[in-house]
């Protein structure tokens, strides 16, 4: 009977899989030691034998051999045996056996002919230390998941005080380590790893980022789920994967990461990207995302410091987003900052500074250009133009380079108990153009403590940003100014003054308006929330999370007294595209000896939320259940506004309203501001969600919330929405076993309904008298109080219908995981501002519900590693996102048809109510409709092609209109990559968009060549004659393909590990954004306002687009 | 699961019967609702006022450029590219409009919201305490909204009536003899509550001489709006408002300064106008950012503008801070040579509204611009374009296309953007430039609707299209005593439908009758200016797209 699996039965090995014969082995041993232990003694069999350092296994074979005795054993047990050195002469089995076995942790019993080898018991207390093992000395190497060295990873022997720390190249050395001994390895961002030592010399650990931890966990609405059993779509961003730069705003360090988010930057500091997730979800000014941070939902992003961010999540189908009711139509953002750790006490510092330059100019006429293009239309310039000067004055507005810089220092740590992390960031970013800048202070603190032994958990979360936001007065204005100041004008006349000419209509020297007007924001955003988590029998776990946001804002604006010079009569707003949005007289604004605007609003926003978490296992099933409340108090806009003019002195700014005399100037009012913006809301939800799991193979979440909010009208405060997901984790099934494709698959369908409940005021379902102006009355004028809106009792939010059908998978040893959706997204009931007829409804608007809107798409995101080779890792991730969006419907209550809203009023020369965009069903948000460009006639004049299809030269505004292509993209693409060498790092981020038209209405505005003797046109400009004075007629000719694919970001880091014994990394990188654009877009960038109702509009609101260089270090202690 | 399900139903069940937790509605005490407003007297009448604040917006901007220049009394061109605004102005003078222009959908816009505001406030008046102040209220507003209701059949003909606050049915057109017998029924219904008097108190808010005046204008018109001729039924209303006792003509010595910013409810003649005040955001009344040229804003004062620290008064010199440069009025609208023709009479008082040929400072020195050769005249071509030119401001008779080295192009309506083409074309600043206002150019000057002067010319025109003469007055007589107080030429011996037409243009220039009054004499369809259209159907103007498309039931007017 020869059982020895390892000697006997090699064949068996080939056919089983190693765990399959390990598992035959031990039952075979188990059995036979069971049967046949009998009896110890009653064997006398003597030999000699002499081995030096021999394995114990070959001692068997030898004593085997020399005795006939078999040895059974378990190949395991010999894992920790020690070799063996004997010499002994016939000697009795027994006796050798004891030698043998003497510092063996194992032992041995004597059945029959047989020799059963067993792991000895642990020693009793009384054993002398001589008896044990001697300790040993561990050593091996940390790294991550990429495989790169970790330094500074701590390890300590478990219930011992003391440790070591790897080095440089992630390696350590620990001695004097038990060989039972299990040890810690724990690294701040990372999860903590516990390894028993059992006997090893050489342990290499892999460590897994916290945030990997927590990419297996994903967090949702009112708690975390695993990645795995998800049925939903979500999206979950790293922090080494957000966007790298000298970056202010979330949003942007989202843009081009999650597949389905449509993200559009400004170059402006002080405004934030707009964000469109998976398509706009309604035509009533379609906002962005509803961000929850740290679980405190409608919280401010601009608290949020980047570097203090641990993951964000982006909850995109109604399955994940539908736990937040009727503020979820447009997608959830979740954003988890970083926590202390156990046991890791650790102080960051990261650091950078940043040089910004101009990427891309517009191509106008200097002073040659202009004066070739002059004198071949027979043209001549006014003397009051006319300096001899050569001036851009582009470079005249902005900074030949911008400069910032942003520190931000952590600590953290935690002991059994508890757990903090405090953190400060400053802030300094230089805009562009002159004057505007950014500085913002944000200071954090979150501590965790555990209490009744460990079965309470109260958290704090105490974070306050300050903002100081410095923005070019009168910016558009200053925009359009600049690009149609001719360059033969100097910026300053010879005597120091501004050069003016107020001969030209609307022509204002922009550098002065710049020197003689102050704009300036300051806000302060506090969150304070205090949670309280608390295990209870059952599985069952109770939050309650309490929370309070405030925002102050103190604006101030001055225009001193050179303003006064400015004719009142022409001086227009050059406002943002929009509907209903036109340019305004802003002359009177600036009243007499300087006038001055200051303001000061507060918001807050107080939120209560508890819920139960039920978490239970029932064998193969498993059921996690929450039941919650949610409680929201919103106030905004308490506070007050007002102006003074007439001012002693220019120095005074806007800080001194009361030395001003506005009552000398007896048309000039103070200006309190807008009627209406004290608004307060309340939402009021109860929720419940469950998730059931069978075997991990078969998923099931279905959610329900009904939400309540005090902004719809009476007959519709409450609704509900419901969703279901279901998965099926196919690659667990026991029919994938036998394929190697396939790592991990996952089917995934869901369907739910979310609300919007955004994007209009708080009282716009009810009836509200306002002042409407003032009227004559007995000698005086009054004020007229009147109905500013109707009351509207159905008013509801809109209702988003989403379908989504995923698929998540892994090949190649998982090498590459990549995941597909496709979605349906359908809203009715889309809240609008709809135009009804006055003698209806005074002012002709009313909000309703009414219209639909969809949004169909696919989306994939692909991850994969190609190249890990020693030294040399390469990393790639791809994401791409198609979407189709049209309108299906503009019919609301009030009319039986209401379509085909022209809007985009950009107002160029003699062009005042030309639109360049349609709201109409079967349309796309954003539809081009305008003129069609046919090239000159025989005399050179611009002509189009009328609506019945002949050509004309005088179009007429709508009926020679055509429908002219969409804004938005078909296509959007983020590439990053991510190389390691040694100590090197190199990321690269590509960005794409594509299949997107934009309407170059700047370009349009500045070819009107029959006035270049007044105002600069571009060099692109100079083949149209003079003559041609519909050339700049917004048509197709300035409609331009918006594609576009930016390299965005090149950062390359050097990482040092372990410097002296106080330095425990150490990082330094160079990162580059926005090196090249490739695009046939021929304005300043192609990257345009996305959001809101009128995307892709070029229209001299351009803020100029940078190319940043940056220098970072980051030091943890 | 089922008991699960049970304890999540039971959970939401107490949570729902938590209502304390569940009250999602908050107070407001940031705005007036209808619990707190309006509830006293002082609030009722404050409550009136959206009404007036609607009828004031758009009639001294849009409704007269609607009605203005779609007549022969004056024309707004382009000037290299500026003001052609999508040919909005040309369509209007040339009577190529159609359902997009922009003037036909605002003013349709302006006065159905006029009309909404309305309805609205008489809903919102319905709970005040009855009495006669109730009554005499509810009646002002009838009156207002029949003013709108009968403006819009002179213009649009066939419009959909709407009238009681709440309703959303669509209504189709009401055609326009059915208009016509409505707007008669509801002033009818009113004069009996509507104050007789005049003055402070009553001005800005029409009195049954308003509602009489209105309806002695629909009488005059009838012909054009039912077909059938009420001249005695005019004649009748014109009466009641001689009658009253409470109008006079202005006399020459005041005729100018009736339209002046100082004007108000001293006016004798003003039976009803809207007053108009520069301190309000929205008193959107500018005549003189049209009117008057660009080179005149000093002159004028033109929003505030001063002469500065620079003595010279030569206009357009380039000196910083001369002040000579700012608050530049557009300027670019004109009279008509064919309407300024009936302006022949050099003893008449009303020629003095008129800006023509060489222009002066108040104290008599010449008006000086300067400016370069190729700026006065952008077809010059001799060897220094960019010289000096220094001329006196010259206010030529209008408008005329010159070569297209000047920028000219008939194409486009543009007469090029040279000194020679701004100065085509003689201005009108009856509705003087407000030289009070030094922030805006909003204007002070009230614009009358109705005065006592029309009453007397509808009456004479009335009795020779056939109606009754009464109260011993002829048309001869009634059309003499008006021009005892124009002119100091002997009276009229005779007179003819003709010469009372000449009368009206010389009365009512500016006060957006002139279209009224051509349609009423068959004169709608000449040629004038560049206009050769002879269309009848354009006596009505179409049915605006943002009404078609509010409202489906509505159908369009014939020939659009």
């Amino acid at each position: 009977m020869q059982l020895n699996c390892h000697v006997e039965a090699p064949l068996l090995r080939v056919f089983l899989r190693p765990k399959i014969c390990l598992a035959m082995r031990m039952i075979v041993v188990m059995l036979t030691v069971a049967c046949l232990q009998v009896s110890a003694g009653g064997y006398s069999q003597k030999l000699s034998l002499s081995v030096k350092r021999q394995s114990l296994e070959e001692v068997f074979r030898e004593i085997k051999q020399k005795t006939g005795y078999v040895f059974w054993y378990k190949l395991d047990m010999l894992k920790h045996a020690r070799k063996v050195t004997i010499s002994v002469f016939d000697q009795e089995l027994v006796k050798v056996l004891d030698v043998i076995f003497k510092d063996q942790p194992l032992s041995y019993e004597i059945v029959d002919k047989t020799i059963a080898i067993k792991v000895k018991e642990t020693a009793p207390p009384a054993l002398d230390l001589a008896s044990l093992p001697p300790p040993i000395t561990v050593s091996g190497k940390v790294v991550d998941e990429k495989g790169g060295p970790l330094a500074g990873v701590s390890i300590q022997v478990k219930g011992a005080t003391g440790g070591v720390q790897t080095g440089a190249d992630g390696s350590f050395t620990i001695p004097g380590v038990k060989e039972s001994a299990v040890l810690v390895f724990s690294y701040v961002g990372y999860q903590a790893q516990e390894v028993a030592v059992s006997g090893r010399t050489s342990i290499n650990i892999v460590l897994r980022a916290e945030t990997q931890s927590l990419g297996d966990m994903v967090v949702v609405g009112y708690g975390r789920a695993s990645r795995k059993n998800l049925s939903s779509s979500v999206s979950t961003v790293k922090p080494e994967d957000l966007n790298k730069g000298a970056i202010s705003d979330v949003g942007q360090l989202l843009q081009g990461k999650v597949p389905g988010l449509n993200i559009s930057a400004s170059g402006d500091p002080n405004k934030t990207a707009a964000v469109v997730m998976r398509g706009a979800s309604t035509v009533n000014s379609p906002g962005g995302p509803f961000y929850v941070i740290d679980g405190v939902p409608g919280a401010d992003i601009s608290i949020i410091a980047p570097d203090d961010i641990a993951s964000i999540d982006v909850l995109k189908d109604a399955a994940a987003t539908a736990i937040y009711g009727n503020r979820a139509a447009s997608g959830i953002i979740m954003v988890t900052t970083k926590k202390g750790r156990k046991g890791a006490t650790q102080v960051t510092y990261s650091g950078y500074v940043g040089l910004e330059q101009v990427s891309r100019k517009l191509k106008l006429m200097d002073t040659t250009q202009l004066r070739t293009y002059a004198r071949n239309n027979s043209l001549s310039f006014s003397p009051s133009d006319d300096k001899n000067a050569n001036t851009d004055w582009q470079s005249a507005i902005e900074r030949s380079s911008a400069f910032s810089h942003n520190h931000n220092l952590s600590f953290s740590g935690g002991g059994e108990h508890s757990n903090y992390i405090a953190s400060i960031n400053y802030l300094d970013k230089q805009g562009i153009l002159t004057g505007s800048e950014l500085k913002r202070v944000i200071a954090r603190l979150s501590i965790e403590q555990y209490a009744l032994k460990d079965h309470v958990k109260f958290g704090l979360n105490v974070s306050n940003s300050n903002s100081n936001a410095t923005n070019v007065p009168l910016q558009n204005i200053v925009l359009i100014q600049m690009t149609k100041h001719l360059p033969i004008s100097p910026v300053k006349n010879a005597d120091g003054t501004y050069f003016e000419n107020f001969n030209t209509t609307g022509y204002f020297n922009p550098v002065a308006m710049i020197h003689h007007a102050q704009d300036n924001t300051k806000y302060n955003t506090l969150v304070g929330s205090f949670t309280t988590e608390v295990k209870l029998p059952f599985g069952l776990t109770y939050n309650l999370n309490l929370s309070y946001q405030q925002l102050n804002s103190l604006h101030g604006e001055f225009y001193d007294s050179y303003y006064s010079n400015y004719p009142t009569s022409n001086f227009y707003t050059n406002p943002d595209p929009g509907i209903g949005i036109t340019h305004q007289l802003i002359g009177s604004l600036f009243g007499t000896n300087g006038s001055a605007l200051r303001s000061s609003y507060q918001n807050t926003n107080k939120t209560l939320e508890t819920f139960l978490t039920w978490n239970r296992q029932f064998g193969a099933h498993s059921i996690n259940a929450v039941l919650g409340y949610s409680w929201q108090g919103n106030i905004i806009g308490d506070g007050f506004q007002s102006t003074s003019t007439n001012f002693p002195a220019d120095n005074i700014g806007y800080n001194n309203l009361a030395l001003g005399v506005p009552y000398a100037i007896s048309t000039y009012r103070i200006n309190f501001g807008n009627d209406g913006v004290y608004q307060e809301t309340r939402f009021i939800s109860d929720f419940a969600r469950l998730n059931y799991n069978y075997n991990d193979k078969y998923l099931l979440q279905a959610s329900l919330r009904r939400d309540g909010s005090s902004v719809f009208g009476a007959n519709n405060e409450w609704g509900y929405f419901p969703s279901v997901g279901v998965a099926w984790r196919i690659g667990e099934e026991g029919f994938m076993k036998a394929q190697n494709l396939f790592s991990d698959l996952k089917l995934r369908g869901s369907y739910g309904v979310t609300g919007n409940s955004s994007g209009f005021g708080a009282y716009t379902a009810q009836l509200i008298y306002g002042i409407t102006g003032t009227y004559y009355s007995n000698g005086a004028q009054v004020g007229a109080y009147g109905p500013l809106q109707g009351a509207n009792p159905n008013l509801k939010w809109e209702r988003t219908a989403t379908t989504n059908v995923g698929v998540d998978f892994a090949i190649l040893k998982g090498k590459l995981s990549a995941s597909v959706d496709w979605y349906d997204k359908n809203t009715t009931g889309m809240i609008f501002n709809y135009s009804v007829s006055s003698s209806l409804v005074p002012g002709g608007k009313i909000w309703a519900n009414g219209g639909s809107i969809n949004n169909k798409g696919i989306e994939l995101s692909l991850n994969a590693t190609p190249v890990t080779n020693g030294d040399f890792s390469w990393n790639t991730g791809l994401n791409l996102a198609h979407n189709v969006n049209r309108i299906t419907s503009l019919i609301n209550p009030y009319t039986n048809k209401q379509d085909s809203i022209g809007y985009s009023d950009p107002e160029g020369k003699g062009q005042t109510n030309s639109t360049l965009q349609l709201l109409k069903s079967g349309h796309p948000l954003g539809q081009f409709f305008t003129l069609q460009y046919a090239g000159k006639d025989a005399s050179g004049n611009s002509q189009f092609v009328s609506g019945k299809g002949t050509l004309t030269n005088s179009p007429a505004i709508g009926t020679d209109y055509h429908y002219a292509g969409n804004a938005q993209p078909t296509l959007l693409m983020g590439w990053s990559n991510t190389f390691r060498y040694k100590k090197f790092d190199l990321n690269i981020f590509l960005r794409g968009v594509f299949g997107n038209k934009i309407f170059d209405a700047t370009r349009a505005d500045l070819f009107s060549v029959n006035t270049a003797t007044t105002n600069n046109i571009l060099a692109d400009a100079a083949g149209d004659k003079a003559t041609d004075a519909k050339n700049g007629y917004y048509s197709t000719r300035f409609l331009e393909n918006g594609s576009y694919v930016r390299f965005d970001n090149a950062t390359l880091g050097y990482s040092i590990k372990n410097i002296g014994e106080y330095v425990h990394t150490l990082r330094f990188y160079v990162s580059a954004n926005n090196l090249f654009v490739i695009t046939k877009y021929k304005g300043i960038d192609p990257e345009i306002n996305q959001g809101g109702v009128a995307p892709g509009v070029d229209y001299n609101n351009f803020y100029p687009k940078t190319r940043t260089v940056m220098f970072g270090v980051n030091v943890s202690f | 699961m089922k008991r699960i399900l049970i304890y999540i139903n039971f959970s939401l069940l107490l949570l729902g019967s938590l209502s304390s937790c569940h009250k999602v509605e908050v107070a407001i005490n940031s705005e007036l609702t209808p619990d707190v407003y309006p509830q006293t007297a002082a609030q009722f009448n404050s409550a009136t006022g959206p009404v007036y604040v609607a009828l004031r917006g758009n009639y001294s901007v849009d409704y007269y450029f609607l009605q203005t220049l779609s007549s022969s009394e004056a024309i707004l061109p382009a000037f290299g590219g500026n003001w052609y605004d999508g040919d909005k102005y040309e369509q209007l003078h040339k009577h190529s409009w159609n359902k997009d222009n922009a003037w036909v959908n605002s003013v349709w816009t302006y006065l159905e919201n006029v009309i909404g505001t309305t309805n609205q406030t008489l809903y919102i008046l319905s709970p005040a305490p009855d009495g006669s102040a109730k009554q005499t209220t509810l009646a002002e507003l009838k009156t207002v909204r029949a003013l709108c209701y009968f403006l819009m059949m002179d213009l649009y003909a066939n419009v959909p009536i709407d009238s009681v606050y709440g309703n959303t049915t669509l209504h189709t057109n009401t055609p326009r003899p059915q208009l016509f017998t409505y707007v008669e029924s509801e002033l009818k219904a009113a004069i009996p509550y509507l104050n007789r008097v005049s003055g402070q108190a009553q001005y800005g808010r029409p009195n049954a001489y308003t509602a009489w005046t209105i309806l002695a204008k629909m009488y005059l018109n009838a012909g054009v709006y039912t077909g059938t001729q009420r001249n005695d039924d005019c004649i009748a209303a014109c009466d009641s408002v001689i009658n009253s006792g409470l109008y006079s003509l202005e006399p020459m010595s005041t005729y100018l300064q009736m339209f002046y910013p100082t004007n108000g409810p001293t006016q004798k003649e003003f039976i009803f106008a809207i007053p108009y005040d520069a301190s309000t955001t929205n008193g959107y009344m500018f005549h003189a950012r049209y009117d008057l040229n660009r080179n005149l804003g000093i002159r004028y004062k033109y929003s505030g503008s001063t002469n500065g620290s620079i003595t010279d008064p030569v206009m357009n010199q380039t000196y910083p801070g001369s002040g000579l440069l700012n608050s530049q009025p557009s300027g670019p609208q004109s009279v008509l040579p064919e309407y300024y023709a009936y302006f022949s009479d050099p003893n008449d008082v009303r020629n003095g509204q008129w800006l023509t040929g060489l222009q002066y400072w108040p104290d008599g020195q010449p008006l000086m611009v300067t400016t370069t050769n190729k700026g006065y005249d952008a077809s010059y071509s001799g060897s220094s374009p960019a010289a000096t030119y220094t001329y006196q401001l010259n206010l030529t008779p209008g408008m005329q296309f010159r070569s297209t080295a000047t920028g000219a192009n008939p194409s486009l309506f543009d007469f090029g953007n040279d000194e020679i083409a701004w100065n085509m074309g003689y201005r009108n600043i009856k509705f003087y430039p407000d030289y009070t206002n030094t922030v805006s150019r909003n204007q002070n000057n009230d614009v009358p609707v109705f005065r006592y002067s029309d009453i007397i010319l509808m009456k004479a025109e009335a009795i020779l299209r056939g109606g009754t003469a009464t109260q011993g007055q002829t048309a001869l007589s009634l059309a003499n005593q008006l021009r005892a107080v124009r002119t100091t030429t002997p009276a009229w011996t005779t007179i003819t439908v003709d010469s009372v037409y000449a009368e009206r243009c010389r009365e009512f220039s500016w006060e957006c009758w002139h279209r009224n009054d051509m349609i009423r004499f068959g004169k709608f369809e000449d040629s004038y200016g560049f206009k050769t259209d002879s269309d009848p159907n354009h006596r009505i103007f179409p049915i605006p797209t943002t009404a078609l498309s509010t409202n489906a039931t509505l159908t369009q007017n014939p020939g659009y």
